[in-house]
């Protein structure tokens, strides 16, 4: 793994530059499913907001800073206002801000957001901090191609993969991170950062509306799959993953 | 405790000596003399006797329940002393039903009306309510200030008025009440309509005499105990009519050789266009609402210039009322020729002359077979004619059986869901918003029903707990609903909501959502399946729709894209949620039928002399005798027949590893123990089990399958155990526990007047199921939704007879190794799976498969 960048759960820490990156949040996600006469509770949020914890605290543990901290976009799912999702993120805003000494905070714009605002943050398109750029991931910006930018770190895609037995009977899918190469910068796709939202698996589902990268390019991207082990695990291409997967099939 | 005897047949004189004399001026104008229902049962109810009255389809049983009431009522309205109260209530699970009864009770007391007047006699007028789920409220108000003397209603709307203040005051002296369409109560309806009874009793002063009519079912004594519940002084009284109409009955097979015949399709369309032709109207039923569809589309292809929608009509439940309505009464007044339907029909309704009943595949049990060919015929004495038609050999054999048990007269047994925690929540709640109650005085009330004479008390207090919000749900939004004091030991409602909520989220029966199928990326309409149905279902399965093949794509909104699968088998049964499984009673005797013809097959009788055995024994023609010999002999050479003495197990290796069991014990009996055995395959074993269950066997698939283990270990006091760790972490039961959860109010379908779709509904189950299981493994509805699936999807009683029977080496286990499925396992095969049992833990199969693709890449880099 290129040592430039760290998986902690399903974020990405940045030593250099100090900065935290987190994926696509989908927080009205939980509320679709939990109407008001659904009288159950569900705990998506409380658990994002632990997760996020570990996460700051481990990086503590490891004796880093975090001076920023990045969210890539799809903060909110509804695509109208919703108050409930800002009420969520500020809080979340809070609890990062206590457990993680005040850091910066880049909110960039994703497609669920349709305005240039939101929980009295202002969305950006892109972000660049030396030699990293922080985009969304639906739409290309072409400011991230300028020289000194080596790493572009992004969301949207969900990545996921969908592994299957030898006799096709089980099938389990695990969010998992892509790395690789396009237009001669390297990518970082983060998953998406909830338990609801389970991903999408990319080695059975690969389309080319959802993202600039077109999807020839995306199956040379190596596959870090995430354990409940917290340990990382490198299945090589996406490309090969999906061959051998058809492979098995037959 | 609840006595039973049986009911007397009375001589006509008798019975119409208790007439008042318009009545029976009435009642001779219309008939020439009583019917035998009629002499079993008008004077025992004239003489206050609880009684259950059993008749076949096409008997007099509504004018005998309701001949002793109009005549009292009669008697009453002539000397001017008709109060203002209800007399009698009249429930039935059918809505349609209802209304058709409304109209054959005031008929006959307007035209006694109308001969009283002719005669100068001052009658009091008696008046008949129809209260169901579709009165409007403004009639509702009229009733409550005057009520109908006889109210007509529906299990739901009879809780309704019991729990309606303005109402309850008519029902403090309820004479009589009738409880119709008993057989089709054996549900969670039933259960709530037994309770619904216990608090009619509790409300009214007088014993409610209480009337049962059902058509031919058993066990009758269990059914007359739910009728009048358990209680010191509690008799009743059993008539069972025999059916006097003649049956005439026969199997068919649309072609010769139903094996190898590629037309078998297109020559069941032409015997069927035949067999409608040569009768005046013919009534279809197919099973299933998808069949339905597909038997009046092919029938209008293929004859268009003989079928249209001026003769021809589909009749399903997910149709609209109206049209349903429409469709009945065009049958009624005879202008329509051939009618095709689900099981829809199979009940009640009056729907006028039908000469011919087609059953197109397994009716699945006799009772349903007895009930669908009752509908032919239109008086009691004539002759009623029905035609099975089979669709491939193990359908031919099942319909065969099926018509054998009921040329001889043997019913499947019906059995009523006991202790339903959902049911019992419902109505408590229900109960606490009428009035406060002493919690003993409640628990009293509950254990007289039947379906709950055996609750415990700690159920019962869980119930109470999660309805007075004791599971600490209250700090995410779930308030209890009523209050209990402990102290006091009362009870009582929470909240102003509480009857609004009450009300409009009252019944038993889950709401399916249909799901729209489209064709991607276009989105061309191709059909609509249900939401259990969508909920079985993963990206890449394919599954069949209206004859054609579909893979699987994505959920968008209440829309499934698909994409055609032509050269692709279904991973998927499509018949799943509707499919109605065989009856343990049938199932049992097919398995008897197999150990005959292989004890003659195996001491070498002549072919001549089985195909004439099979004749005699199932009543069927030359050629279906010869099918019959050739499916099993082909059977029997190629391994073995199983037979009630032995289950065969065999080995096969296709594309997957597969354990194919023969055991014929009917779906629910099967699904009991291949689950348990898969799940204790799975466990030894550490991987993943695929299974397939039908009416006659399963299968297994899997890396490893250790059945000769699993078998040693299970035994019918562990089956439980085993059965309820095996589905905890199944689709079917956060299926069935959202449906629990519903009944029991936890989602409320409408509130503040919002109606909820399903599909604002349509929540993950597992998510539901999982923050339940966090406040508590053994919350009372998550354990009912285990009972349901235990006892009523499957049916663990019997499972266990049958694990014993093994354990006992009264069934022995053969397991063989073959190179093709043989002809018994075939269609188990072709079916596709089930389910899947799950074992392994996500984070070991990520191991496991990261080792595996690791070396999988090493090895090509090597080559």
């Amino acid at each position: 793994m290129n040592p430039k960048y760290i998986f902690i759960s399903k974020a990405l820490y940045i030593p250099e530059i100090k900065t935290l990156a987190i994926g696509d949040l989908h927080l009205g996600y939980e509320f679709l499913i939990n109407n008001a006469d659904i009288q159950i509770p569900y705990s998506e949020f409380e658990n994002m907001k632990d997760e996020l914890k570990k996460i700051i605290e481990d990086i503590k543990k490891r004796k880093r800073d975090i001076k920023t901290v990045v969210f890539l976009g799809d903060i909110k799912h509804f695509f109208a206002y919703k108050k409930i999702e800002r009420d969520l993120f500020v809080e979340l805003i809070d609890e990062i801000g206590k457990t993680a000494d005040n850091p910066e905070l880049i909110v960039i714009k994703g497609n669920h957001e349709k305005r240039m605002d939101f929980a009295y943050q202002k969305l950006l398109d892109f972000y660049v901090k030396g030699s990293f750029a922080f985009i969304h991931g639906d739409v290309m910006h072409k400011e991230i191609l300028s020289p000194e930018i080596e790493i572009v770190v992004m969301g949207h895609l969900h990545p996921a993969i969908a592994l299957k037995d030898s006799q096709k009977i089980k099938s389990e899918k695990y969010k998992c991170f892509l790395a690789g190469k396009y237009l001669g910068k390297e990518f970082i796709i983060l998953p998406s950062f909830g338990e609801i939202n389970t991903g999408t698996s990319l080695n059975e589902h690969l389309s080319d509306d959802r993202c600039f990268i077109p999807p020839a390019q995306l199956l040379n991207f190596e596959v870090h799959a995430i354990g409940e082990d917290n340990q990382y695990y490198n299945f090589g291409k996406l490309g090969v993953l999906e061959k051998l997967h058809d492979n098995i099939k037959k | 405790m609840t006595k039973i005897a049986r009911a007397v047949e009375r001589k006509d004189a008798e019975i119409a000596g208790l007439l008042h004399p318009l009545v029976k001026e009435w009642f001779f104008s219309k008939f020439k003399e009583f019917s035998i229902t009629q002499r079993y049962g008008v004077s025992a109810i004239w003489e206050r006797k609880n009684i259950l009255i059993s008749a076949p389809t096409g008997g007099t049983k509504t004018l005998t329940a309701f001949l002793s009431i109009i005549n009292y009522l009669v008697m009453l309205a002539e000397k001017g002393e008709l109060e203002n109260k209800v007399y009698a209530v009249y429930t039935s699970p059918l809505k349609a039903l209802s209304n058709d009864i409304h109209k054959n009770l005031e008929e006959p007391l307007n035209e006694i009306t109308a001969l009283a007047e002719k005669k100068g006699i001052k009658l009091q007028k008696i008046r008949v309510g129809l209260r169901t789920g579709d009165t409007t409220p403004a009639e509702r108000v009229k009733m409550a200030k005057n009520p109908p003397h006889i109210l007509i209603t529906t299990p739901e709307s009879l809780a309704i008025v019991l729990t309606t203040k303005n109402f309850i005051e008519s029902f403090k002296a309820v004479e009589f009440c009738i409880v119709d369409e008993i057989h089709a109560l054996s549900n969670k309806r039933g259960v709530y309509l037994s309770i619904s009874l216990e608090r009619l009793n509790e409300v009214s002063k007088i014993w409610p005499v209480k009337i049962g009519l059902s058509a031919t079912i058993a066990p009758l004594e269990e059914v007359a105990k739910f009728l009048v519940g358990i209680e010191e002084f509690r008799d009743v009284e059993i008539a069972e009519v025999p059916l006097s109409k003649k049956i005439d009955l026969a199997v068919l097979t649309p072609v010769k050789n139903i094996i190898d015949d590629e037309n078998l399709t297109s020559e069941m369309y032409v015997l069927l266009d035949k067999l409608i032709q040569e009768h005046k109207t013919t009534l279809v039923f197919t099973n299933t609402r998808a069949g339905t569809e597909r038997v009046v589309t092919h029938l209008k292809d293929k004859f268009p210039a003989i079928y249209g929608d001026d003769n021809i009509a589909a009749h399903h439940s997910s149709l609209s009322k109206t049209i349903r309505f429409d469709i009945e009464e065009r049958l009624r007044e005879g202008k329509i020729k051939v009618v095709v339907c689900s099981t829809s029909l199979e009940l009640g309704i009056d729907i006028g002359y039908i000469d011919l009943v087609l059953m197109l595949g397994s009716p699945k049990a006799s009772s349903r077979a007895l009930q669908r060919i009752g509908r032919a015929g239109h008086k009691l004495h004539e002759t009623a004619k029905g035609r099975f038609i089979v669709a491939d050999r193990d359908d031919l054999v099942e319909c065969a059986v099926i018509q054998k048990e009921v040329i001889e007269r043997k019913i499947d047994k019906i059995t009523f869901p006991k202790n339903c925690l959902d049911v019992l929540a419902q109505q408590i709640y229900g109960m606490a918003i009428y009035k406060q109650w002493n919690i003993n005085e409640i628990f009293a009330l509950i254990k007289k029903s039947y379906c709950y004479s055996t609750l415990s008390k700690n159920d019962f207090y869980d119930i109470i707990s999660y309805l007075a919000g004791e599971y600490a749900l209250e700090k995410s939004n779930v308030y209890g609903k009523i209050w209990y004091d402990e102290e006091t030991k009362m009870i009582g409602k929470k909240g102003k909501l509480a009857r609004v909520i009450y009300m409009t989220n009252i019944g038993t029966i889950p709401e399916e959502a249909y799901i729209t199928v489209k064709l991607a990326p276009a989105g061309e309409k191709i059909g609509a399946i249900d939401e259990g149905f969508l909920e079985r279902m993963k990206r890449g399965d394919v599954f069949v729709l209206g004859g054609s093949k579909y893979e699987y794509g994505y959920v968008k909104g209440m829309n499934l894209y698909v994409k055609t699968a032509i050269h692709r088998n279904p991973t998927i049964p499509s018949w799943f949620s509707e499919m109605l499984p065989l009856s343990f009673d049938s199932a049992n005797e097919i398995n008897k039928f197999r150990g005959m013809i292989n004890k003659r097959m195996f001491e070498k009788k002549s072919k001549a002399g089985i195909i004439e055995f099979i004749k005699n024994y199932l009543y069927v023609e030359d050629s279906s005798a010869e099918a019959i010999y050739n499916y099993f002999y082909e059977q029997f050479k190629f391994s073995e027949i199983p037979t009630p003495e032995k289950i065969i197990i065999e080995k096969f290796k296709g594309e997957k590893n597969y354990l194919l069991v023969s055991s014929m014990y009917g779906r629910r009996v099967n699904d009991a123990i291949s689950r348990a055995l898969g799940y204790l395959m799975a466990q030894a074993g550490g991987r993943d089990i695929e299974i397939g269950i039908n009416d006659n066997g399963f299968y297994f698939a899997g890396e490893k399958l250790q059945i000769e283990k699993a078998l040693k270990f299970l035994t019918d006091e562990n089956l439980e155990e085993v059965l309820t760790e095996a589905i905890e972490r199944t689709d079917i039961l956060a299926r069935r526990f959202r449906h629990c959860a519903a009944r029991s109010l936890m989602i409320l379908r409408n509130y503040k007047g919002h109606d909820k779709s399903v599909g604002k509904q349509q929540m993950k189950s597992h998510f539901l199921l999982n923050a339940v299981r966090k406040i508590s493994k053994n919350f009372p509805i998550l354990k009912e939704a285990r009972r349901e699936v235990l006892e009523d999807l499957m049916d663990i009683e019997n499972a266990k007879r049958v694990i014993k029977r093994i354990n006992d080496k009264m069934i022995k286990i053969e397991i063989i190794e073959v190179k093709l499925p043989s002809p018994f396992t075939l269609n188990l095969l072709i079916q596709g799976h089930t389910d899947l049992i799950r074992i392994e833990d996500k984070q070991a199969f990520l191991k496991r498969m990261h080792e595996l693709h690791i070396k999988l890449i090493e090895g090509r880099k090597s080559v």
